[in-house]
């Protein structure tokens, strides 16, 4: 399958009070049609900022792309016009974040949100033709008595039904990627169900490229083909999802599948916990980002690991994997 | 022996207001005769999604928020009684950490005086050995001596959470209600906690209401778990037995819901799984009969009208609230 996405050694550097800072160093990874990508980490592991690196919408002036590519299609989207950069957002790749309550306008109702969008792919529409075409997109996305919704504001929807018109509003130009950002996080478990089988449906239906970051491993493993797994602004492993999750082989991965209170795990029983806390960007070890908290870290890990590969188109950065395994 | 907390018969209604003169225009049905006991030292979970009313159960058994009706008898006395001295007296023994506790804390305190601050309020000790004792719970929930004398700004979530706990137990309670207390923290984070939590409860006699959305978390530190839709608890069993049997057709859907971290025959599960149509309905206006019957796909024509009750189950000690749960099953 063809690749709609290519990231090669993106890396993403945020002006602060106390310096320049490195926040995203050498990710590489590739979607194709009809794949999904998932991009998995704890808090400040980056995989919000390298969403935001793509779609183009790095906060201003702090964060930079300081090097790597993004191709689109194979056109490479950083040495782009911003003019010419903006036509991307919204007609080719849409994104989906984590609280709708805050991506949303909550002084304007649904339907001039979603016309807005609209109007993107579709300037010349009549009024009538934005009506009906928001009506359509509301029922795709599985909202009951789409008419009615329309002269909603956001608040006088559940966080669902909120998540489902971000999603309306991502899909109105038919998008080839669509990024989306935690987006069941905020949502019980049982419209979690909701919403996944919602964006599974819509890829099955219309192709569409999906990166989907979360630090849910259940989600990941639910949805995702490929996975990344992030920590601290670097890929520590990026592998299939089957072996991703039969074979982890990065320290940090497995610490992290560990960990996780399982269903099917003895209850009241000691979690094997990853000792530690991710450290500050400004005090980042020198070397592999995980050794302070690794078990495993010897001197060899002072120096910065590349991604290796190990077999069946799975990469790891960890000088150690081969005795690990 | 009698349970260290028996909840009987709680309801907590809230009016709703609105319009100009706020007037009551409604009431939100937030807990309605909810009963339950808790040994010493075991933990109850209490599971269910937005809006089911967990909260504020775990708030009323403190009184930081009034119960409208029923009973919550802690070692046999009621505390829907108590007044003021007897409540203040109460909290040595019953403590509460919330998600973020520092929202309720002063930012401006040292973490030193925010632990000091219960042994004070309760006067336990002299100034000498009320610092000792700050050190050593310090030392207990895993921070070094050093975090006395810092502020809570600048601490990390996990770190938060631990003083939080440090907090809670400073006065050596009986028991401890953790209103989602690990579920802001990173999975990493979450697991130190948790193995916090279970080691202080064994080593303290302690027991635990807690209360969370993560279903698989909950039953990772529970013994016996109650399942909770619009202000009712609908299942209760022993932690093992509601993941491993669930008998409501809520607890099963809310189970299945779970996405499991690991991709084997992800496509059967996903297949099997019950998706739960629309959303939890109003607690202000709730359904008639059983509250759930309006998104279960078993529902008979009764379950409209009648209301079921927590009863017996397939096992002691595993009651379900459905009409039809053997037919089910």
């Amino acid at each position: 399958m063809k690749n709609v996405l290519e990231v090669e050694d993106l890396s993403v550097a945020f002006a602060t009070d106390a310096g320049v800072v490195d926040v995203v160093g050498s990710v590489g990874f590739s979607v194709a049609a009809g794949e999904t990508v998932g991009i998995v980490g704890e808090s400040g592991c980056g995989k919000s900022v390298t969403a935001l690196a793509i779609m183009g919408l790095l906060p201003r002036p702090a964060g930079v792309v300081t090097g790597g590519s993004i191709r689109f299609d194979g056109v490479e989207l950083r040495t782009l016009e911003p003019d010419a950069r903006a036509r991307y957002r919204g007609r080719t790749m849409s994104m989906v974040f984590q609280e709708p309550m805050t991506a949303l306008n909550p002084v304007q109702r649904i339907d001039r949100q979603l016309f807005e969008a609209i109007r993107l792919v579709a300037p010349k529409a009549s009024g009538v033709d934005l009506t009906r075409r928001a009506i359509a997109l509301l029922s795709e996305v599985g909202i009951p008595a789409p008419e009615s919704r329309l002269a909603n504001y956001p608040h006088e929807l559940s966080g669902g039904m909120r998540q489902r018109v971000l999603i309306a509003m991502a899909l109105a130009c038919r998008p080839r990627l669509l990024i989306a950002d935690e987006p069941t996080t905020a949502l019980d478990v049982t419209i979690q169900a909701q919403i996944l089988e919602l964006i599974a449906r819509l890829q099955r239906e219309h192709g569409t490229a999906v990166i989907l970051i979360t630090h849910d491993l259940g989600v990941i493993a639910e949805i995702a083909d490929d996975v990344v797994v992030m920590y601290a602004g670097r890929v520590v492993e990026h592998a299939k999802v089957g072996p991703l999750f039969a074979n982890p082989r990065h320290p940090y991965t497995r610490g992290l599948l560990h960990s996780i209170p399982r269903l099917d795990r003895e209850p009241r029983t000691r979690l094997p916990a990853i000792a530690g806390v991710v450290p500050a960007l400004s005090e980042m070890p020198v070397g592999c980002r995980f050794r302070n908290r690794c078990e495993h870290a010897e001197a060899r890990c002072e120096v910065e690991p590349a991604l290796e590969a190990t077999g069946k188109g799975s990469l790891v950065a960890c000088v150690r994997w081969r005795e690990l395994d | 022996m009698a349970a260290l907390l028996e909840v009987r018969g709680l309801v907590k209604h809230f009016p709703v207001r609105g319009g100009v003169l706020l007037r009551k225009q409604g009431i939100v049905h937030a807990v309605d005769s909810v009963s339950f006991s808790v040994e010493r030292g075991e933990t109850l979970g209490l599971v269910g999604e937005s809006g089911c009313g967990k909260s504020t159960v775990g708030k009323t058994l403190l009184r930081l928020i009034e119960p409208t009706a029923g009973t919550v008898l802690f070692e046999g006395r009621d505390v829907t009684k108590m007044d003021r001295a007897e409540l203040r007296a109460l909290r040595r023994d019953m403590q509460i950490v919330f998600q973020d506790p520092f929202e309720s804390l002063n930012a401006r305190h040292t973490i030193g005086a925010i632990l000091e601050e219960p042994l004070v309020i309760h006067g336990v000790g002299d100034r000498a050995s009320r610092r000792r004792r700050v050190a050593e719970l310090l030392d207990v929930v895993g921070l070094p001596p050093s975090a006395a004398m810092r502020f809570p700004h600048e601490f990390s979530g996990g770190q938060r959470q631990r003083v939080g706990i440090a907090r809670a137990i400073a006065l050596e309670p009986k028991l401890i209600v953790c209103d989602e207390a690990v579920s802001a923290l990173d999975v990493s984070i979450q697991s130190q906690i948790l193995n916090l939590l279970l080691d202080l409860q064994r080593d303290m006699n302690l027991a635990l209401v807690f209360i969370a959305h993560d279903l698989a978390v909950v039953r990772h530190v529970s013994n016996r778990v109650a399942v909770m839709y619009l202000g009712q608890i609908v299942e209760s069993a022993s932690a093992r037995e509601i993941y491993a049997g669930p008998r409501h057709p809520y607890t099963q859907a809310l189970l299945s819901a779970i996405p499991e971290p690991s991709p084997v025959d992800r496509d059967a599960r996903l297949r099997s799984r019950v998706v739960l149509e629309g959303e939890v309905p109003s607690p202000i206006d709730p359904p008639s009969g059983c509250r759930f019957h309006g998104r279960c796909r078993y529902a008979r024509a009764d379950c409209a009208t009648r209301e079921p009750v927590l009863q017996r189950g397939p096992a002691d000690g595993h009651e379900v609230a459905c009409h039809y749960w053997a037919a089910l099953s």
